[in-house]
């Protein structure tokens, strides 16, 4: 399949013969400015600096004559002829590596439930491992099961050679059945990555603020570990909410962190704790700890949600209601294979 | 060594923010006098995203290529008697009502724009609403220019401006617009950018262009074409402006959930008119009102809403009863006209078998009952040389300035009217809709020309109905009553004679 190289963020991505260039980018998680997606309005225009494109069903009042002979495009109408390269009206962050995404093979050094329906699985890497940034994650290919298995990083960049992942057992789910009942230790695993623009946007200097849900942990571990360890000075706040106690792991790692580090704080929520169980922290969803840790406002920092999407709503409102606001926001939902396409958006928001 | 091309985003930046600078010797409240009374509270104006970098330069560029091509296609239009390929003469009215109604909104929205151009005090919003105010001058011309070969051969169009100022059911648009300029420029923005252009503008665009296409108009479908980039440009500034009313204080949000009521309500009861034309006035029609209004408001705009309300927005007030509405508004507003078509600048007709088949189709729960019986009796009356005009003036919704004909949510057999008290006077309003918007600013409303009143103050050229017609300019006998016997229909059977079988005009 050719590729679409898009500057200037530098991000490549494979396009599928027939495929349009907006459509692959979208999948691939790259945003371009879009409207109506059938080559009228002319909004996803972008400059084709290098290959060859088929202008596709463009309107010519859409895409003018001039246009054409400066190499200018609809993204949602053009497909490839060659490998390709645009320059689309992005912004550049500095805050993004370009990390090329290769195949690797992993081995498994240990398993381990580190909670009653999370595997943790630590995979060792030959030679210089893979070079990641926190928060990113890969594609797991699964021995018989079709497609791939995303999973996020948990472990800190700074082992390269020892991966840690978090499964959690999806009801009915497959690939996670397949990792829970049948993967052992020192088996092989073959995967994809880095992946991902989940990452930390620190040369904005906020004060950070961590959601997460259930095995929504695991990106936001890895962003912590990591910038505790570069010596990052704002507050940092880690928000992790289960349904009970034993389903928060890493609670003694975080309170050991948060006594080392006076910037760091945690704070562990249980939404459905049972009779039986010790609990004395807070109770509730990990969005209204939130409200109440910061009085409902959330202006000045800068949020990230990793979870299940219900969570993620729930975050994003409760943010934006302590008026902290998209470029502020970031996320990664945490999708199983079964979950059903997302509903009907408007083009109010473009990531969240 | 040559300096690296600057990125779009730069050049934009260079050619709009990068030009503009701050008074020093005169105070900044006194060079944007308009930018706080309404209440609005804006901290950080290079918060500001610009929705689209198009710059001044390349603008020439688009818009001289554009219009190139749109010119060709009038200009072929015009040498191989384009007006000849219609489906039928009857269509012309939706294009009268075009250019009656609309076109001269087109030039009210540049000067407006233009407005916005000087008094925003943001640069990046400046600079938008100057490159929109020009698209608006443009659109206007390139629609006058579009239409003007039918004026040669078809009644009506021949004093669209004097007209628009004057006749009663262009009041309604007029008066809409009117409302518009006559608010501060964040309501400006808010009702015109937002409410109208984004919310409910592929309910006026696509009805008059698919509607074109069907009915083998292909000048106006051009033109469409031609402007449809430029609209995708103004839908995204008024998606970008309450964005950003909402984010710089939440203090904004009550009052721009009030514009959003408000205009989202005068939009709705403008809209009759396009809904009048899609269910009654294309020959092929393109999906009925209620179609239309469930795809691009329903379901658009349920999405829309659904994400605003993250930042404590809801749907605009009265959304229900447009929806319960759907059935009915526009059987209602073919009725006025059918009643008053002696006094309008377009044709009404007969609703013939095939055209009642689609209507029963389309509106299964209410055209057999309510709309169907009042047609065949207005047949019946016609047939046996009665056909029926009333001679009364109707009186009109303070706000809408509508016709009060419409009927109760839920009850179409009852006019719904309310009643306002202001200032020791009574105006009427049409709706609860109508009525909150009066009750808000009645200072305003009470100042409103309403073409009924202005005839009974003897305003309008005199007492009799040929009079009002003369200071209408309504070419009397040409321009006004049914279809049927009109020198237009004369003259286009006489066009068809041997061309082709008399198609019994209709549905599809």
């Amino acid at each position: 399949m050719p590729t679409l190289t898009i500057e200037p963020i530098g991000e490549t991505i494979e396009v599928a013969p027939g495929q349009t260039l907006l459509d692959a980018c979208l999948r691939a998680g790259v945003w371009l400015p879009h409207a109506c997606g059938h080559g009228l309005c002319g909004t996803c225009k972008v400059e084709v600096l290098e290959g060859e494109v088929d202008h596709g069903g463009a309107s010519p009042f859409a895409l003018m004559d001039f246009e054409r002979d400066d190499g200018k495009t609809l993204a949602c109408s053009a497909m490839l002829l060659s490998d390709t390269v645009i320059e689309a009206d992005v912004d550049e962050d500095e805050d993004a590596r370009r990390i090329a995404v290769d195949d690797y093979v992993g081995r498994v050094e240990r398993r381990e439930m580190i909670t009653p329906d999370i595997l943790g699985l630590w995979l060792r890497l030959d030679g210089a491992g893979l070079d990641f940034q926190a928060g990113q994650y890969v594609n797991l290919r699964l021995p018989g099961i079709e497609g791939t298995r995303a999973f996020s990083i948990a472990s800190s960049p700074t082992e390269p050679n020892l991966i840690e992942l978090h499964v959690r057992r999806v009801p009915g789910g497959v690939g996670t059945a397949w990792l829970h009942d049948e993967l052992k230790e020192g088996d092989s695993l073959d995967f994809t990555g880095p992946l991902g623009r989940f990452y930390v946007r620190r040369s904005a200097e906020k004060p950070l603020i961590f959601l997460a849900g259930g095995s929504g942990l695991s990106s936001p571990k890895g962003m912590i570990l990591d910038l505790l360890e570069q010596g990052y000075s704002e507050p940092i706040t880690l928000l992790h909410g289960g349904r009970r106690p034993c389903d928060l792991h890493f609670g003694d790692l975080f309170r050991q962190l948060e006594a080392e580090h006076d910037n760091f704080r945690y704070v562990p929520a249980v939404s459905q704790p049972e009779a039986d169980d010790v609990w004395g922290g807070e109770t509730g969803y990990v969005h209204e700890a939130a409200e109440r840790l910061f009085e409902g406002r959330f202006s000045g920092c800068q949020a990230y949600l990793c979870g299940p999407p219900s969570m993620i709503e729930a975050g994003v409102v409760a943010l934006m209601k302590g008026r902290l606001f998209e470029r502020d926001i970031f996320m990664e939902r945490f999708l199983t294979a079964g979950d059903a396409e997302a509903t009907a958006r408007s083009p109010l928001f473009r990531k969240i | 060594m040559t300096p690296r091309k600057m990125s779009l985003k730069q050049k934009y930046g260079a050619y709009t923010r990068g030009l503009d600078w701050k008074p020093t010797y005169q105070r900044e409240d006194d060079v944007f006098p308009f930018a706080k009374y309404e209440g609005i509270k804006i901290h950080d104006w290079d918060a500001w995203e610009d929705p689209f970098k198009l710059t001044m330069d390349a603008y020439w560029k688009f818009q001289a290529e554009k219009e190139r091509k749109l010119y060709a296609v009038i200009d072929s239009m015009a040498q191989n008697n384009g007006q000849l390929g219609i489906t039928d003469a009857r269509y012309l009215n939706a294009v009268k009502l075009f250019i009656q109604g609309v076109t001269p909104l087109e030039y009210q929205a540049h000067r407006h724009f233009a407005h916005l151009a000087r008094h925003l005090p943001g640069a990046g919003l400046r600079v938008a609403a100057q490159m929109q105010s020009i698209d608006e001058l443009r659109h206007c011309q390139t629609q006058i220019h579009t239409i003007s070969h039918y004026n040669k051969y078809f009644d009506g169009i021949h004093d669209f401006t004097h007209m628009h100022d004057r006749l009663w059911y262009l009041s309604v648009p007029k008066s809409f617009f009117d409302d518009a300029t006559s608010a501060g420029p964040f309501e400006f923005l808010t009702s015109i950018s937002f409410a109208f252009e984004y919310v409910l503008t592929n309910l006026l665009f696509v009805p008059f262009m698919s509607g074109a296409a069907y009915n083998g108009d292909m000048a106006t479908v051009t033109f469409g074409f031609s402007a449809q980039s430029d609209e995708s440009r103004h839908m995204t500034l008024g998606l970008e402006a309450v964005r950003f009313l909402l984010e710089q204080d939440e203090a904004n949000v009550p009052i721009v959930q009030g514009w959003i009521d408000k205009w989202f309500w005068r939009g709705y009861r403008l809209l009759s008119l396009v809904g009048m034309m899609m269910d009654y006035m294309l020959p092929k029609k393109v999906m009925s009102w209620g179609e239309a209004w469930e795809t691009y408001y329903e379901q658009a705009g349920g999405a829309l809403f659904a994400d605003l309300a993250r930042y404590g927005i809801r749907e605009p007030k009265y959304a229900d009863v447009a929806k319960a509405e759907k059935g009915h508004m526009t059987h209602q507003a073919w009725g006025i006209f059918y009643n008053y078509t002696h006094a309008a600048a377009m044709h009404t007709w007969d609703i013939d078998e095939a055209h009642m088949a689609w209507l029963r189709e389309k509106y299964p729960d209410t055209f057999a009952q309510h709309y169907e019986p009042r047609y065949r009796k207005w047949r019946e009356q016609a047939e046996e040389g009665k056909r029926f005009y009333n001679n009364g003036l109707p009186q009109l919704c303070q706000v809408c300035q509508i016709p009060m004909a419409f009927t109760e949510v839920g009850d179409p057999n009852t006019i719904s009217f309310r009643v306002s008290e202001h200032g020791g006077d009574r105006f009427h309003t049409c709706s609860d809709g109508c009525k909150d918007i009066f009750d808000h600013e009645p200072e305003k409303y009470a100042q409103a020309w309403l073409p009924v009143h202005q005839i009974f103050q003897g305003a309008c050229g005199g007492a009799t109905l040929p009079e009002v017609l003369d200071w209408y300019h309504i070419n009397q006998g040409a321009d006004n009553m049914d279809y049927a016997g009109s020198p237009e229909e004369e003259q286009w059977n006489r066009w068809m004679e041997g061309r082709r079988p008399v198609v019994p005009v209709a549905a599809e």
